[in-house]
């Protein structure tokens, strides 16, 4: 009896281990932003911030054109992801459906294109978009965002689609769909969770991206083209780190990501299977 | 669902051609749009693929045959130098010694990632729905977390004298550790480092597992179980080969994102104590952006690139050869 | 967290810039008004530089004196600075620019910044303090033109040296030991000084000082010179310092940002520049206290590291007379006045006196002795990440040989400075 109440336990008293270990340093992050200078810095760590500040916040907030990098970002990042899904869609279903000459090759481009180091290739992008003259706008950066997802999404949602039986598809063909209507009707709808998965991807990826608008978009000022990620490391500069408004720029930062898991969060873990599996 | 007992059994290498139509051929008539249908929705994808990467991939490759620093850019001069980056470079003891250290640092990571992510997604399975819930939000929220914040946390979380990791050994009685310095050794700073990794790079890997186990009938469990299996051979005769392609797709991937972290190596510790937590893509970086000396960073990108394809090529036949069976 | 400076200008400032009102010459009245339609000069500052009635003030100045033009200024943030000025000399998105001191030489060397040796005298060169004036020089050539300064001192709290029976500042370093001695004795001071083993400024500052040099040049090769004996003694000074702290030798003042640590108010003092003072509110700005760092003799404090900016004019400028007359007014002794009210180096002696704060009036007399890094294009590769010289200093402070170190860092040293350009 004993035993059994621990076989049974076991895994719960890990799973609270865990919890902690994956918590913790969030929770330090959400804390600290609370917290008064004084015991941010402290022999004795405080991890109740009773005594908490909202100064961090507003010193976050009230950087200079704040909501205008949050508009920036929003509007890079969603059209980036949704650019990267229309693309991927199509060129997933060629690949996980149909039987062509060099389909092999192009898979093989598209595991390769995952390995491109986009942090050393900054200067090779700058000099490109200096030559087409399109320096401080947010087009460049939605294209090369939109490209460093799409091998990705690509990746992951030809597993998804390689995993709707074909059988579904033909049937509705039988009744009388065209392929493409086939296509919309029937495997589409299968393949929310995979689209979802990989805008959530898409979303973090594009969301953080920092060396590249550090260079391409040097503007300040009103209407400049700068995005979040230069706000949330302006807190950290060569005289010293503000611990507390990175922190609270850092937990403003992460919400809208958050929002975005738990929005899909059923689809999404659920979803990853078949891409997972067909891989 | 079909798909709830098809994947298994379409993934095994004898399956395929259990497969009752085969390819969407026989559907589609030959005709010349439909054979050129392929292409048309590749199309998209290749042209981005081409201007977007291939261009700035192409260009990296120049420029890593030209001295480019600060006064060459600024001034739009090109400055051909032929292999005089890469004759540097190759010979150079640093960059073989850095060479090392990164395989050996992505090496370790990918193994405590996958371990510890199969571990994690096994875990999920077992659990109840809250207590499970709850485990997958607390491995979000790590997910989630911005890279800067992340980085600045773990590296204050092992402060030597207001880090809460080494007042917490104090604590437990361990007080050699009061004031212990992670950063002053080049194992202690990987380990920060490393810690940092693969906490956040576990839930990717984790939630992945999961799903994939979720995926397999329990009618195979059953079998198994009835056969007098133990936890380890299930895993290893049902689980595993039933999730290999989700295994060798998520080590794929891990590798490729471990190999060229380095935004974790800077903000923990700059590469030090000393240069000695460097990887080639840190080093890429430093003498890139950071020193500016822009050839010279395209170089080290350019042998990077060459690097990981050869230490993939095992990997790119694999997974290659997984496409004839589709 | 008081990187920015606008705090500590308050109401000052704006007296001041009244009071200096009358050198603003209006130079270009001659032409008609059309002339500058349409035209826009694009300024960067860096963030915290200068304060925002400073910038309201040039900016009216300069559309009051050239009608029709426009002036953007634009706030630059340090993170990636590098690689923002060569791409923004590169694609022409600035026509006048601070630069730090450190960083002027490298810029001057590229060729992406305006020689203004012409226009030296124009812009009040003749005043400018030879030691302020050298990081804007590069092979006889004027590339740039000091804006302002600041160097280290030491920031001391003052209950706390009350507490140790301390009456009055140190006069010699020796005097300096004596006092952290009581410190370290006293009860509820943690610390008697927080200084991080990597804090490099202030031991270049001790090694200039003494008339030693960080890099050396042979004809037109630079090397480092850790090993020079002047170099050896200003670090076994440093090391004595950082004795008496017990913050990490392997980290610099940014991390811990140190005037959190300080803000505590259990530490007795910390090297630091104006801005680095604690907030009010954790400090109350009568308990802290300001004195530079004694020398070994009481006639002449100790060497000190001089950091600052330089404005320069984009070399690609469209608008170079536009950027010349902007950078004119910039300069003019109303607005560096305004600078020198917030508590930094003006770039002319004559104007030390506006500078009145506490931390200005211990900093300006230990600038005299005060020096900038090596005039060499190459110097920036050191600063950069991984810095050398903070190698160096954490591996000796933990126990390392000092002669054998040098030598190594001397010898990475020389590669950085000896690198193709």
């Amino acid at each position: 009896m004993r035993r059994s109440i621990i076989g049974r336990s076991w895994p719960n008293a890990i799973a609270v281990v865990l919890f902690v270990f994956f918590m913790f340093p969030v929770y330090w992050m959400f804390s600290t932003a609370f917290k008064r200078n004084s015991d941010i810095i402290s022999k004795t760590p405080v991890f109740f911030p009773l005594r908490g500040t909202l100064e961090h916040f507003s010193t976050a907030t009230g950087a200079a054109q704040f909501w205008e990098m949050v508009g920036n970002s929003f509007t890079v990042t969603v059209l980036a992801v949704l650019g990267s899904l229309v693309i991927a869609t199509l060129a997933s279903f060629a690949i996980a459906r149909m039987k062509f000459r060099g389909r092999k090759s192009f898979v093989l481009v598209i595991m390769l294109a995952q390995m491109a180091p986009w942090e050393v290739m900054t200067i090779a992008v700058y000099m490109i978009v200096r030559e087409k003259d399109m320096l401080d706008s947010l087009v460049p950066l939605t294209l090369f965002y939109m490209m460093m997802v799409l091998p990705f999404t690509i990746w992951t949602l030809r597993g998804f689609i390689a995993a709707v039986p074909k059988e579904l598809e033909e049937s509705a063909m039988v009744d009388g769909c065209t392929r493409t209507q086939a296509f919309v009707k029937v495997v589409f709808p299968l393949l929310a969770p995979g689209l979802m998965t990989t805008s959530l991807f898409g979303f973090i990826t594009a969301w953080n991206e920092l060396p590249l608008v550090l260079i391409l978009n040097k503007a300040t000022g009103p209407g400049s083209a700068q995005t979040l990620p230069l706000w949330l490391t302006s807190f950290q500069s060569l005289f010293g780190d503000d611990w507390g408004a990175t922190m609270a720029a850092s937990t403003l930062f992460a919400i809208p990501v958050l929002i975005i898991f738990l929005f899909l969060q059923r689809n999404a873990v659920g979803g990853m299977t078949a891409g997972a599996v067909k891989g | 669902m079909a798909v709830q007992s098809e994947p298994v059994r379409v993934q095994s290498p004898g399956g395929v051609k259990g497969s009752p139509l085969g390819s969407g051929r026989p559907v589609v008539g030959p005709s010349l749009l439909s054979r050129s249908t392929p292409y048309l929705l590749l199309l998209p994808a290749i042209v981005a693929t081409l201007a977007l990467l291939g261009w700035p991939l192409v260009k990296t490759f120049e420029l890593s045959f030209q001295n480019l620093n600060k006064r060459q850019l600024i001034l739009h001069l090109t400055e051909w130098n032929g292999f005089s980056n890469y004759k540097d470079q190759l010979t150079s003891s640093e960059f073989w010694h850095t060479t090392g250290r990164t395989i050996a640092f992505t090496t370790v990571n990918v193994v405590l990632i996958m371990v510890g992510g199969t571990l994690v997604g096994l875990l999920l399975n077992r659990l109840g729905k809250k207590m499970r819930i709850l485990l997958q939000a607390a491995l979000m929220l790590a997910w989630a977390m911005p890279i800067v914040a992340a980085a600045t946390v773990f590296s204050w979380l092992f402060d030597s004298r207001f880090g809460v990791v080494n007042w917490f050994l104090d604590q437990l009685g361990w007080h050699s550790m009061a004031n212990y310095n992670w950063y002053s050794s080049q194992y202690g700073t990987f380990f920060v480092i490393i810690l940092l990794i693969v906490w956040q790079s576990i839930p990717f890997v984790a939630f992945n597992m999961y799903a994939g186990l979720t995926t397999i009938p329990a009618e195979l469990y059953e079998a198994a179980r009835m056969d007098g299996a133990g936890s380890w051979r299930i895993f290893r005769w049902v689980v595993f080969p039933s999730l290999k392609p989700f295994f060798l797709s998520t080590t794929f991937l891990e590798i490729i994102w471990v190999f060229k972290s380095f935004a974790q190596i800077l903000a923990v510790n700059a590469g030090g104590p000393q240069g000695l937590t460097q990887t080639l893509p840190f080093y890429a970086y430093i003498q890139g952006t950071g020193n500016q000396h822009y050839g010279i960073g395209a170089t080290i990108a350019v042998l990077t690139i060459l690097m990981l394809v050869v230490l993939m090529a095992y990997y790119f036949r694999i997974i290659l050869k997984q496409e004839d069976e589709l | 967290m008081k990187r920015q400076l606008i705090a500590a200008v308050g109401v000052a400032a704006m007296v001041v810039g009244v009071a200096a009102c009358g050198s603003s010459a209006k130079k270009d009245d001659s032409t008609g008004a059309a002339k500058y339609n349409g035209k826009t000069v694009t300024a960067w500052l860096m963030s915290g530089s200068a304060p925002q009635a400073w910038q309201d003030g040039v900016k009216a100045d300069f559309e009051a004196q050239y009608p029709g033009a426009k002036l953007n200024i634009q706030i630059q943030k340090w993170d990636g600075i590098g690689a923002k000025v060569t791409t923004g000399l590169s694609d022409n998105s600035v026509d006048v620019l601070e630069v730090g001191n450190t960083q002027t030489t490298g810029y001057a060397a590229t060729g992406g910044l305006l020689d203004l040796t012409a226009d030296k005298a124009d812009l009040g060169g003749a005043d400018w303090p030879a030691n302020l004036n050298a990081s804007s020089v590069l092979d006889g050539k004027q590339y740039a033109a000091p804006w302002y300064f600041t160097n280290r001192v030491v920031i001391y709290n003052k209950a706390l040296w009350t507490k140790a029976g301390i009456t009055a500042t140190p006069k010699t370093l020796d005097e300096f030991y004596g006092d952290l001695d009581k410190l370290k004795t006293t009860a509820g001071v943690s610390q008697p000084i927080y200084l991080p083993g990597q804090e490099w400024y202030t031991y270049f500052g001790l090694l200039a000082g003494t008339g030693g040099q960080i890099a050396k040049q042979t004809g037109t090769t630079w090397a480092g010179n850790l090993e020079s004996p002047e170099a050896k003694a200003a670090f076994q000074t440093f090391q004595k310092l950082q004795s008496y702290s017990t913050a990490p030798k392997d980290k610099d003042e940014a991390t811990p940002e140190q005037t959190t640590v300080f803000a505590k108010g259990d530490v007795g003092a910390m090297i630091g520049l104006g801005w680095e003072a604690p907030d009010p509110k954790d400090i109350p700005a009568s308990d802290i206290g300001y004195f530079a760092i004694p020398g070994a003799t009481a006639d002449k404090p100790s060497g000190v590291f001089l950091g600052g900016s330089n404005l320069a004019i984009a070399q690609d400028t469209k608008n170079p007379d536009l950027a010349k007359g902007l950078l004119k007014i910039m300069l003019t002794d109303k607005y560096e006045g305004q600078m020198a009210a917030t508590g930094l180096i003006p770039n002319k002696t004559s104007l030390d006196s506006l500078a009145t704060t506490p931390f200005a009036q211990a900093a300006i007399p230990a600038s005299a002795n005060g020096a900038t890094t090596p005039n060499t294009p190459n110097w920036s590769n050191v600063e950069n990440t991984p810095n050398p010289i903070k190698d160096f200093l954490a591996a000796v402070l933990q126990g390392a040989d000092y002669d054998a170190t040098a030598k190594k860092y001397d010898a990475t040293m020389t590669q950085l400075l000896g690198q193709k350009q």
